[in-house]
Parts: structure tokens; C-alpha cells; sequence
């Protein structure tokens, strides 16, 4: 069974800073892997590397064995991988309904004349989009599938989150990256997002989500495995419970071992 | 734009009252002779406009305008025929509005490429001039037809646009910004210095004339007789309806909502499979299309062409109008032209400073209302439209 | 070439170097301060210049002769209210939209330009004509075989360099200048060291300002002549060098200005026939070098957290 997901020795610095150490790290098709580590040991460095928006300096990354490393951002998307993002990057003076239909790029006809002129098949390519949004929404939030053509500016933390993850679940994506979904919420908010999330991939077993995360009780319910980086090297994988009793980890995190 | 969601469309009143008293009010302005008349009705303007702003009136009018359109925008037209009969006999009232309807095409090129796609664009009236030289060359030297020149106009432009773009692609906002403004002074000392396209005193450009149809004399429609800009009026407001409809199917579709997405994050767009580059030079490209066309046209109307005319400071008048109106709202930008072009022509004493209250009003603006007279509402793909 | 007409080559491009280094290092310190672009900087020289101008014709209407004295009084009147109106545009205009998109001071200072501008040309006595600047500098001039070194010139020339090395010691060698780093490399540390965020503004604005002032007297003082767009010009100029120096960095705006003085230089030379054109060889070659290398010859800071 081949990984889904392949970095190989993969090495990224800024300057003086080695942000990635030689990093090799597999993920297999259709698990939940989980991505932890102490503050700046790598992970969201991870994420943009895989996702072309910086290039390594030395080290591949393969996807579906097919080398993407020096793929640009959106080679990456249409090649099936979607993100969010750590600190929430929505278009907010858009509505909900552009913002999760910017991350449906690849299914939409993208040509001048069909935009233009064709307006009928238009009409029906954007009452699709619109019904897919919506089923998709709804998982989520009903009520904000209720205000799908409201900007998305002034909604709560929670609803920008839900309403990014959309964004990226539209295109039915094979390798969801998921950087730090809880940031700015609380334990029952992240449950709930948690728990919607894990529905849609029942859904769609084709799925398969990395996640970086720092509140641990997450990690532990819904990940199959882990991978612990630290100064962008691997120190430890295996499920959560394992990692989390290894002593290298702790040190890692709380600077003794326990 | 927060507010509450619009069940409902919004209703036709509001921006049909703003469209009579619009059209009211342009008329007597237009029609007005004397200069302490012309005083009075731009204090009653003014003080009207930030009334209705101060009250909350604005909004409903911007709402209606975004649901209604269509209607709306049959009755615009409707309204500017109807303006347009009023003045038939009045050679100078005619030009303005050619003036007006020619430089919102102009602008809602401008619109496309700063509006949508956060291009910056300091060179728009050099754009312009480009299409109105190519007028002038290609209607003294050849017998390329008219309607052919305006598009060959408009490709000019659009080409020698796509030339500039190069660096900016690969670059932030700033250094679009210094690149069009080193072109816009370039291009003129250019001008002024080459002897072969007229230097400073310019170029004469014969009218136009379609099938042997003389744009450049008087007609008349059984009794009534009418001036020749009726021709080039009634042309001009073809062009700007057709451009118009096209803009707003641009913006609501999916390019339109590409070109949204990179101004507003880049980065985001772009990992989500949005081509920046494609989009950006697309932008570009056509807005200057836009602007060539009727840089073209308006050489044609105004019979001549000079470096004068396409400064720097004419291509901040252009930004200023795109700013005051409410960028990306081609209502707003509607609006913003009649405003910025009329009135320093009635009001004479005003001639002379207009740069400078133009670009006091835009400070002022920026500062206290950055979205504009008409702040762009979010899209509604099909106005109307109910799941 | 002969080595007289190579001499005065030279110096000429080392003159319009000067300037054009004076005008990009405001421009690179404002952008690294407050990550804006302000565009009215070149239009704050025009006004320096005309204010200069204006002290001239007021002293002389007053009696005052002697060339020193007027060149002192110019220069501080200048140097003083463009350091004033720095701040005021910097408390007023630039601060207040610290939160809107970067554009918007873009536009704003943009249309402030204009405003400076055109407030110069419709309200300075005669300000729509190019104006004719007092020759105070020592009008002596060296002959060293063919090529005439005009004394005037060197003293400008020492004095520009005297102005950027005491810039470069108060950034790299006083509190002040430490002050000003840090809050260009990172606002918020340096606000919880205790750095008066906004006092700092200010100062880097006066300090720009005057800059521009500066080198407006110092335009005067060479062509003998100023005039109204004389700054939105210059200020293109000193942008373009800015950034292909590398925008943030002192040294990389120096090398622009020099450089671009450079390209003017080569320009002239190869195409005689027309000075416009050397200005397109210039520009052209600007951009071909953006397009090579966006972010400047000297790495412009990036600090966008993704």
C-alpha cells in the first residue's frame, strides 16, 4: 500500500533559522494523522512547503507518487490537496456563499466566454455550486446555510472556521491539511467542529486529513496516529497514547521528562 | 455591509426616485446659464447628497440599484435618451454628456482592473489618449472603417498595457503603482518631444463616418433638427450600455470572483487554484481594452488630439472618480463621472482648480468614507434570484 | 570621448545621484517605519524648494544680502516647515489609517501630492512657470585642462555626503536611530520596550521630510531653476530607486539613486539626439530589473505571516 503523502528529507531554512530538518514523514491513505509538536517546531512550515507556498531548499515531496515539490500552490489544489489556514484567512467583505466557493475552483468552468456570454449554463453550474455549498453548510451550521449571500465579516469565531473548512472540503479534496482548527475557540466549540468534521468524512471515506493541533484531547479522539516534530525533525510516531508517554516528547514539550 | 438579510428584493422605489430626481436635477443643471444659478443648484446638490447620506437614505437606494437593474437600467437609459432630447439643438450640452457617458467607459475599465482585481493603474487617461491617437492616425492615413478603428483602438491599448505588466505580476501593489505613473509621465514627454504624432500641438482626427454617414453633420428628424453630437451621443450610449452589461456579468460570475479573491488574499486565492497571473493580465488587459475604445471614440468627437490631454494628473482624475463613487460600484461610478465632469465645465471659476478639489475631496473621502458615495454590496450572481 | 566631456559626465551623474540618493532614502524610511508608501514625498520637496524661495525673496526685500547668510536662513526655513508638514501628514493623514488596507495611504498620499502641487502652481505668485533660484553658492570654478570643476558643485556634493553619513550615524550610532529600527523591524516589541510608537513616526517623517527639503534647495541650487512638478518627477525617480535598492534599506536606496543617475548618464550618451529619451532608457532598464528581481538588488523585507 503506497502513502498517500510522502515527505522526504525535506529541509527548509529562513535564514538563520532551520524551520525543517531533514524531515520524513508519510501519510497513508484514508487515515487521520495527527502533526504535534512544540511552538515553531515546523508543523505550519510543513504545510506550506507541501502546499507550494514555500520551496524546500533540499528533500521531495511526492503525492500519490507523483513529485510535487517545487509544484506551485495551485498545482497542489488541483492535484487534490486543501488547506486551511492557521491565523483564519477568509475574504470577509465576500459572502459565505463566495468565500466556501473560492475553494470549488477546479469543478467551476473558468472561461471568459461561458462567464460572459453563456448565462443559462451559468445559471445552472451556480445553482449547482449553490446546492453542494448549502448540503455542505448544513453539516456544520444550518443556520448560517440560511445566510449564505451575507458577508462573512462580523460572524463568530466558530462560524469563519466552519465557513473555512468548507472552503476546503467543496472540491472533495483526497488530502485535507488542517492547521490548528481550534485556535480561538473553546473545548465545546472544537468538539462540535470536530464531531462535523468526522461526518463528512464518513461520508466521503476517500478523505484522508492531516491535522496539526495543540489541544491534545482532540488529537487523542479523533486521530489514528501521530507524528511528533521538534526543531523540524520527526522524534517520534505511533498512536497518541504511545507518543505521549515517550520521554523524548516530553521533554520536548515540558522541557522533563515525567 | 453587515445588516440584516434581504428575504425579500428590494423595492423598485427608492432607486426610482433616485433616478427621476437624478435626471431632474442634471437636466437644470445642464440647462442652467448663469453662474449664480449654477452656485445654488450645487449647494441644494451637495447639501441634498449629505442629507440623505447623514439619513440613511443612501443605502436604500444602493440596495434598490443592485436588485433592481435591470429595470433600473432600462430606465436609466430611457432617462439619458430622454435628457439627451431635451438638449437635442445644444452643441455643448450634447459634447458633456458624450463626455460623460465616454469617460464612464473609461472608467468601468478602470474598475476592472482596480476595483476587482487591485491592480493599480496610474495611466488611465494615457490609455485613453493611445486610443485617441490611434483615431487620429488611422482616420487621416487609411480608410481602416470607424467602427474597425475603435476596436484597433482599444487592441493598442490593451497590448501596449500587457507590455507594462511584466514586473508587476511578479510584485506587490506599489510597484504597479510607480511603473504606470513613470508610464504616464513618459508617454507625454514622448509625445511632446516626437514631431511625427504632432508633438504639443497635436493631431486633427477627421469624424467619424459610418457607411458613408457623416458623424460630423447636423442632421434633422423631420421638423426637428438636431446637432451633430446627437450621432456620437447616441453611439456613446450604445458603447456604454454594452460595456456595462459586461462588466456586470464579469463581476458576477466566477472570474469575477477569481479577481476578488487575489485582491483580497493572494495566497489564499492562489491555493485554491486561482492562475494569479492569468487574472491579473486578463484584468489589466481588458480594462484597458475598455479604456482604448473610448479613448478612440472621444478622439473622434472632440476633432483633435494633444499630449495636454492625457497627463498624469487626467489619469488621477480618473482614480478620483472610481474612489468617490465607491470602488467596484459601477452605480457609484455612474454617478462619480457626472459629478467630477459637469461641474467644473458649468462653473467656470472652478475650471482652473479642479485637480486640486478633486484630489481634496478624494483626502477627505479616504478619510471619513473610505467605501464611497455607493459602497459595492456583496454579490448577488442573479439579482432576484431566490434557492 | 574626450577625458573633459567623460569629467563633466561624471559629474553630472554623481550630482543627479546625490539627489535622486536623497530623495529614495525619505521614501525607503518611511516604508520601513510604517510599511507605507508615501507618495507626496516628492511633492514635499517642491515645496521645500519654493519655500527656500520664498525666504529669498522675503530676506532680499528686506535688505539682507549676504549669500551665506541668505543660504542659511533658506535652508532652515525649509528644512524646518517640511519637517513640520511631515508630521503634520504623518499625525493626520498616515497614522489615522494605520487599519485600512495599505492602498488607501497609497491613494491618500497620492492625492496629497496633487494637493501640494497644485497648491504651489495656482497660489505661489506665478507658480504655473518655472521660477529662476538665486545662485548663493561660491560661483568660482577650477579648470583642470578641458573640463570645468565648478566650485559650487563640490560643495553640494560634500554636503549631500556630509547629510547621508550623519543620517547613517543617527540610525546606526544614537538611541534615536536604534529607536527608529527597532519600530521598523517590529512595532509591537518595540512598543513594550517602552518606544513611543507614534513619537517615532513623527520623527522619521520629520526627518524624511526635511531630507526632501534638502535635496529641493539642493535641485535649486543646480539648475538654477525650479518649478512646480519639479517633485512629482524627482519623486518617481527617488520611488523607482528606492525599490530597486531594496525598499527598507538605506544603502540599497543610495545605490538606486546613484544608479539611475548612472542609467540617465549612459542614456544621454547613446541616444544624443533627445533628452526624453534618456528617461525612457532609464525607466525601461528600471523595470527590466524589477522583473528580474522583484524585491530589489537588496533584499526588501518581507514580513507577511502565512
Amino acid at each position: 500500500m503506497t502513502n498517500l503523502l510522502e515527505a522526504q528529507d525535506l529541509c527548509k531554512r529562513f535564514g538563520g533559522v532551520v524551520a525543517l530538518d531533514r524531515l520524513d514523514l508519510a501519510v497513508a491513505p484514508n487515515e487521520i494523522l495527527g502533526l504535534i509538536g512544540p511552538n515553531g517546531s515546523g508543523k505550519t512550515t510543513f504545510f506550506n512547503v507541501v502546499t507550494g507556498i514555500y520551496r524546500p531548499d533540499a528533500g521531495r515531496v511526492l503525492f500519490e507518487n507523483v513529485d510535487i515539490t517545487h509544484a506551485a500552490p495551485r498545482t497542489v489544489y488541483n492535484a487534490g490537496i486543501a488547506r486551511t489556514f492557521q491565523r483564519s484567512r477568509l475574504s470577509l467583505p465576500l459572502s459565505i456563499f463566495d468565500n466556501i466557493m473560492i475553494g470549488n475552483h477546479k469543478r467551476l468552468n473558468q472561461g471568459l466566454w461561458f462567464n460572459l456570454m453563456r448565462r443559462h449554463s451559468f445559471k445552472a453550474e451556480f445553482e449547482q455550486g449553490y446546492r453542494a455549498a448549502r448540503a455542505l453548510l448544513e453539516v456544520f451550521e444550518p443556520a448560517l446555510a440560511e445566510r449564505m449571500f451575507e458577508p462573512a465579516a462580523g460572524l463568530p469565531m466558530i462560524d469563519r472556521r466552519r465557513i473555512e473548512i468548507c472552503r476546503a472540503l467543496i472540491s472533495e479534496p483526497k488530502l485535507l491539511l488542517l492547521d490548528e482548527p481550534s485556535a480561538g475557540m473553546t473545548h465545546e466549540e472544537t468538539a462540535e467542529l470536530m464531531k462535523d468534521i468526522l461526518q463528512v468524512r464518513d461520508r466521503n471515506r476517500n478523505l484522508t486529513i492531516v491535522i496539526v493541533e495543540h489541544e491534545m484531547g482532540v488529537i487523542e479522539r479523533i486521530t489514528d496516529r501521530c507524528v511528533v516534530l521538534n526543531f523540524g525533525r520527526k522524534i517520534a510516531e505511533g498512536p497518541y497514547r504511545q507518543v505521549a508517554a515517550d520521554g523524548q516528547v516530553q521533554v520536548a514539550y515540558l522541557g522533563v521528562a515525567s | 455591509m453587515g445588516g440584516t438579510h434581504q428575504k425579500l428584493r428590494a423595492p423598485l422605489f427608492p432607486g426610482l426616485a433616485a433616478l427621476v430626481l437624478a435626471s431632474g436635477y442634471v437636466t437644470a443643471l445642464l440647462a442652467a446659464e448663469q453662474q449664480r444659478t449654477i452656485i445654488a443648484l450645487l449647494g441644494i446638490g451637495i447639501a441634498g447628497v449629505v442629507a440623505a447620506a447623514w439619513l440613511g437614505l443612501l443605502d436604500p437606494v444602493n440596495r434598490s440599484f443592485a436588485d433592481r437593474e435591470d429595470a433600473l437600467g432600462a430606465l436609466g437609459i430611457v432617462a439619458t435618451l430622454a435628457v439627451g432630447a431635451y438638449f437635442h439643438e445644444d452643441h455643448f450640452v450634447l459634447l458633456l454628456l458624450v463626455t460623460v457617458l465616454l469617460y464612464t467607459v473609461a472608467t468601468l475599465g478602470l474598475n476592472i482592473q482596480f476595483g476587482y482585481a487591485g491592480v493599480l493603474n496610474f495611466a488611465g487617461a494615457s490609455f485613453f489618449g493611445i486610443g485617441a491617437y490611434t483615431s487620429a492616425v488611422l482616420n487621416t492615413y487609411t480608410a481602416v472603417p470607424h467602427l474597425i478603428v475603435l476596436l484597433i483602438g482599444g487592441v493598442l491599448a490593451g497590448l501596449i498595457g500587457s507590455l507594462l505588466l511584466l514586473p508587476v505580476l511578479r510584485t506587490r501593489g506599489h510597484y504597479a503603482a510607480v511603473v504606470t505613473i513613470a508610464f504616464a509621465l513618459l508617454l507625454k514627454t514622448f509625445l511632446e518631444v516626437n514631431d511625427v504624432l504632432g508633438g504639443p500641438q497635436g493631431m486633427q482626427v477627421p469624424g467619424m463616418n459610418i457607411l458613408g454617414w457623416s458623424f460630423n453633420s447636423s442632421f434633422s428628424l423631420g421638423p426637428v433638427s438636431l446637432s451633430f453630437y446627437m450621432n456620437y451621443f447616441l453611439l456613446s450610449l450604445v458603447l456604454l450600455v454594452v460595456v456595462f452589461i459586461l462588466s456586470r456579468r464579469l463581476e458576477r460570475s466566477w472570474i469575477g470572483l477569481n479577481l476578488d479573491a487575489l485582491r483580497l488574499d493572494e495566497t489564499a486565492a492562489s491555493c485554491f487554484g486561482v492562475n494569479i497571473a492569468r487574472w491579473k493580465i486578463t484584468a489589466f488587459v481588458l480594462g484597458n481594452f475598455l479604456i482604448g475604445v473610448a479613448g478612440a471614440l472621444f478622439g473622434m468627437v472632440g476633432g483633435f488630439v494633444a499630449p495636454n490631454n492625457y497627463t498624469f494628473a487626467d489619469s488621477l482624475i480618473l482614480v478620483s472618480i472610481l474612489l468617490l463613487g465607491g470602488i467596484g460600484n459601477p452605480w457609484g461610478l455612474v454617478v462619480a463621472t457626472v459629478i467630477v465632469v459637469v461641474v467644473p465645465e458649468k462653473l467656470q471659476t472652478i475650471q482652473e482648480y479642479r485637480f486640486l478639489l478633486y484630489a481634496a475631496l478624494v483626502i477627505a473621502v479616504l478619510l471619513f468614507r473610505p467605501e464611497g458615495l455607493l459602497p459595492r454590496p456583496v454579490r448577488r450572481y442573479f439579482p432576484g434570484w431566490r434557492p | 570621448m574626450d577625458a573633459a566631456l567623460l569629467a563633466q559626465y561624471v559629474m553630472n551623474g554623481l550630482m543627479l545621484g546625490m539627489m535622486y540618493a536623497l530623495v529614495a532614502v525619505g521614501f525607503t524610511l518611511f516604508f520601513g517605519v510604517l510599511d507605507v508608501i508615501k507618495f507626496s514625498h516628492g511633492d514635499v520637496l517642491t515645496v521645500g524648494a519654493f519655500t527656500a524661495l520664498a525666504t529669498f525673496v522675503g530676506l532680499r526685500g528686506a535688505g539682507v544680502g549676504l549669500a551665506p547668510l541668505l543660504l542659511i536662513a533658506m535652508l532652515s526655513a525649509a528644512l524646518l516647515a517640511m519637517a513640520v508638514l511631515g508630521m503634520l501628514i504623518a499625525r493626520f493623514m498616515v497614522l489615522p489609517l494605520r487599519s485600512a488596507p495599505a492602498l488607501n495611504v497609497l491613494l491618500i498620499t497620492l492625492m496629497l501630492g496633487t494637493v501640494l502641487r497644485e497648491s504651489v502652481r495656482l497660489f505661489y505668485p506665478q507658480g504655473a512657470n518655472p521660477k529662476p533660484f538665486p545662485a548663493l553658492l561660491p560661483q568660482a570654478s577650477i579648470d583642470l585642462g578641458r573640463f570645468n570643476l565648478r566650485l559650487d558643485n563640490v560643495v553640494m556634493l560634500a554636503a549631500g555626503v556630509l547629510v547621508i553619513v550623519g543620517l547613517q550615524f543617527l540610525l546606526n550610532r544614537t538611541k534615536l536611530g536604534l529607536a527608529i529600527r527597532a519600530v521598523a523591524q517590529d512595532e509591537e516589541t518595540a512598543r513594550t520596550m517602552g518606544i513611543d510608537f507614534n513619537g517615532i513616526v513623527l520623527i522619521t517623517f520629520a526627518i524624511g521630510s526635511a531630507l526632501a527639503a534638502f535635496a529641493g534647495v539642493m535641485n535649486g541650487l543646480y539648475y538654477n531653476e525650479i518649478n512646480f512638478g519639479i517633485g512629482l518627477y524627482l519623486g518617481v525617480i527617488g520611488f523607482s530607486a528606492a525599490i530597486i535598492g531594496g525598499l527598507g534599506s538605506v544603502y540599497g536606496a543610495i545605490l538606486g539613486g546613484f544608479l539611475f543617475a548612472g542609467l540617465q548618464t549612459v542614456g544621454t550618451v547613446l541616444l544624443p539626439f533627445a533628452s526624453a529619451y534618456k528617461d525612457v532608457f532609464a525607466f525601461a532598464v528600471v523595470i527590466a530589473i524589477m522583473v528580474w528581481r522583484p524585491t530589489g538588488l537588496i533584499q526588501e523585507k518581507i514580513s507577511e505571516r502565512v
